[in-house]
């Protein structure tokens, strides 16, 4: 029974879905996902293996480093139930059963084709969260976003290929950048996991999901990326600096973008930054940072996507300009909205401060001072657009003139789990630290480390109020603001179309040329047919277009040759 | 001006003075704790209060600059 991957065992149970009864199909998943969740207990090996066309696809292998992410991923999936239990169309819960069981089933793929096969498998589960929301804009967003997982699982095939025929191995391991399928699988993993330039899919789609579709979003895909890179790259160079440029550039257009579920989605973006810096590192140290970082930011972020949520399902909007003064109507989903935001600005006492701290010691021991220092001030972005925007212009701000009800039991019961996940994270760090994959001696919590995190978070809240009490601070703003979606959404249909369109403008007029060409030819032929110039002998018009034709395939033949 | 307003700026303004004394006590505090930090520069006096400060007025200005850039009208792609 442990030997079946877990994860398996929620795909399966996700077909029953759409068959069952409201409440008990909630209890049903619960159910599938603690069975699941059974199977982690087999512990570290190879469990199933299967002989296919003469190679063994590994469908459950289990490690020190597949297991953290293992359990925080039966963690999450166990969150949307709760946090959906109030939806009665069967459609988000089939859906967020079976791409929470396919990314688990992916992160114990032993083989490069049973990790493709898990890969995909994410992308076409997770679509139907987006196509819940049923409307047109929803629609194309989910198409884009289809196309360009889809096309991160074509370049994992690819790289798989090339990389068996330079090695003869298809084992999910440690791999050195160097050839075209390396490349390539690193591209594929680059691309789920948002890097710079790469991450226009997250900001595009995540926001479009459906309330309870995007927090299940958050928690799987670009976490599945991270453990990927961590398995296969770590130690990797170039990483840290992919990395810092994900930590430090998504902040600015977190804090512009007006929809707060696409705010969300930068923040989500900017905290992955810290986790490939940690992979990048590669030592067990700034491993041990990643995988921690990984492991509560999927609660902290997955608890501010469901406060906001929660908004969006009261108030009917996400816009930070529609929004304000929500504190008196929602007082619960503001409390855990600000948990989440201490969490994620790393506030002592909560699960970031944890986290945070082993990848900033690993990148201070490696000496690279200007990550560092990028790093430093990507925190006080984080605090920035998800620790006081977020709840600054939900929940306080000005009247918005909205008096919703507070969220549902089931979403406050959800939260609630998330947010006193962070404080237990919080204030239990060396428990914490046994889940990760290499054995860490570390206390974060001397006076040291809490006096100068306090003083960044006091004086990065001081400098706000400083700049909105003088009107300094940007207002929020209906806008859109352009993201690197905006090159295959604009710039190449505008490169793209008109060369298409002057493409057919010009086989339009091939064809015009050709067909008078002919029709010339044909008038010569009846001149020459009906005026005779000699003789009897009158070819008829066909046979001098004949001659026409021939004399031109000669030529065309002798200059050929010739 | 609503009453809801009315209290959401008295609001900010204790929450803005409560800001003020915290931050002035953590100052004081390092004079009696020794702080460090990963990297040298962090253990020179007060260093992760004026890097807080900076960088977020750094962090406004440059998205400000952004949003001059690459914001567009809201119905920019339908």
């Amino acid at each position: 029974m442990t030997d079946l991957t877990p994860g398996l065992l929620m795909i399966l149970a996700a077909g029953a879905v759409p068959y069952l009864p409201h409440h008990f199909r909630q209890f049903f998943m619960l159910g599938a996902i603690a069975l699941s969740a059974f199977g982690l207990t087999a512990g570290a090996g190879v469990h199933w293996a299967l002989p296919v066309f003469g190679h063994e696809l590994i469908l459950h292998h289990a490690d020190h480093l597949t297991l953290p992410f293992a359990i925080i991923f039966h963690i999450a999936a166990a969150l949307n139930v709760i946090y959906g239990w109030h939806e009665r169309k069967a459609m988000e819960h089939t859906a967020g059963l079976a791409y929470a069981g396919a990314a688990i089933a992916a992160l114990h793929a032993g083989d490069l084709i049973t990790l493709f096969i898990w890969w995909e498998a994410t992308a076409v589960t997770s679509v139907f969260l987006i196509l819940a929301s049923a409307s047109e804009r929803a629609n194309q967003a989910a198409m884009r976003y289809l196309l360009v997982q889809v096309a991160s699982g074509v370049m994992l095939l690819a790289g798989a290929s090339l990389y068996w025929r330079e090695t003869g191995s298809w084992a999910f391991a440690a791999m050195e950048l160097g050839s075209l399928g390396t490349w390539l699988i690193f591209l594929a993993f680059g691309i789920k996991a948002a890097f710079p330039l790469l991450n226009g899919w997250l900001q595009d789609a995540y926001p479009e999901a459906t309330v309870i579709g995007t927090v299940m979003l958050s928690a799987f895909t670009t976490k599945l990326a991270i453990y990927a890179l961590a398995r296969g790259f770590a130690g990797t160079e170039y990483l840290i600096w992919i990395g810092a440029v994900m930590a430090a550039v998504l902040i600015f257009f977190a804090l512009i973008e007006n929809d707060l579920r696409r705010v969300l989605a930068y923040s989500l973006n900017n905290q992955l930054g810290f986790m490939i810096v940690g992979i990048g590192i590669g030592t067990d140290l700034a491993i041990n940072g990643a995988v921690a970082h990984a492991f509560v930011s999927i609660i902290y972020k997955a608890l501010l996507f469901m406060a906001i949520g929660a908004v969006l399902h009261r108030v009917g909007t996400a816009k930070a300009s529609e929004l304000g003064g929500l504190y008196k109507f929602m007082p619960l989903t503001m409390v855990f909205c600000i948990i989440g935001g201490m969490s994620i600005a790393a506030f002592p006492l909560f699960s970031g401060f944890t986290a945070k701290a082993v990848v900033m010691k690993a990148v201070g021991y490696k000496g690279l001072v200007e990550v560092y220092l990028i790093l430093l001030a990507a925190s006080v972005g984080a605090l920035y657009h998800s620790g006081i925007r977020l709840t600054y212009s939900t929940f306080f701000s000005h009247d918005s003139g909205h008096r919703p009800q507070e969220a549902p039991i089931n979403m406050l019961v959800a939260m609630a789990i998330a947010g006193g996940l962070c404080i237990a994270i919080g204030v239990m760090p060396t428990q914490f630290y046994q889940l990760l994959p290499y054995a860490l001696d570390y206390q974060p919590y001397d006076a040291s480390h809490i006096i100068g995190q306090l003083q960044l978070v006091v004086f990065g809240m001081l400098a706000f109020a400083f700049m909105m009490r003088f009107g300094f601070y940007p207002k929020n703003i209906a806008a859109t603001v352009l993201n690197s979606d905006w090159f295959y959404r604009r710039l190449a249909p505008w490169i793209v179309l008109p060369l298409v369109q002057s493409g057919l403008a010009m086989a339009k007029a091939a064809e015009t040329a050709v067909v008078s060409f002919a029709q010339s030819m044909m008038r010569i032929a009846k001149d020459m047919s009906n005026h005779p110039l000699s003789g009897p002998v009158i070819p008829g018009p066909a046979a001098v277009v004949q001659v026409i034709l021939l004399a031109m395939i000669l030529a065309v033949v002798y200059a050929a040759l010739g | 001006m609503s009453n809801l307003d009315q209290k959401l700026k008295k609001m900010g303004r204790l929450a803005s003075i409560a800001l003020v004394i915290i931050g002035m006590a953590l100052l004081v505090i390092e004079v009696f704790v020794h702080r460090h930090g990963e990297i040298a520069m962090e253990d020179l006096p007060v260093f992760p209060a004026v890097f807080a400060f900076v960088a977020s007025v750094f962090i406004v200005v440059i998205s400000i600059g952004i949003r001059a850039i690459l914001s567009r009208r809201e119905d920019y792609y339908d």
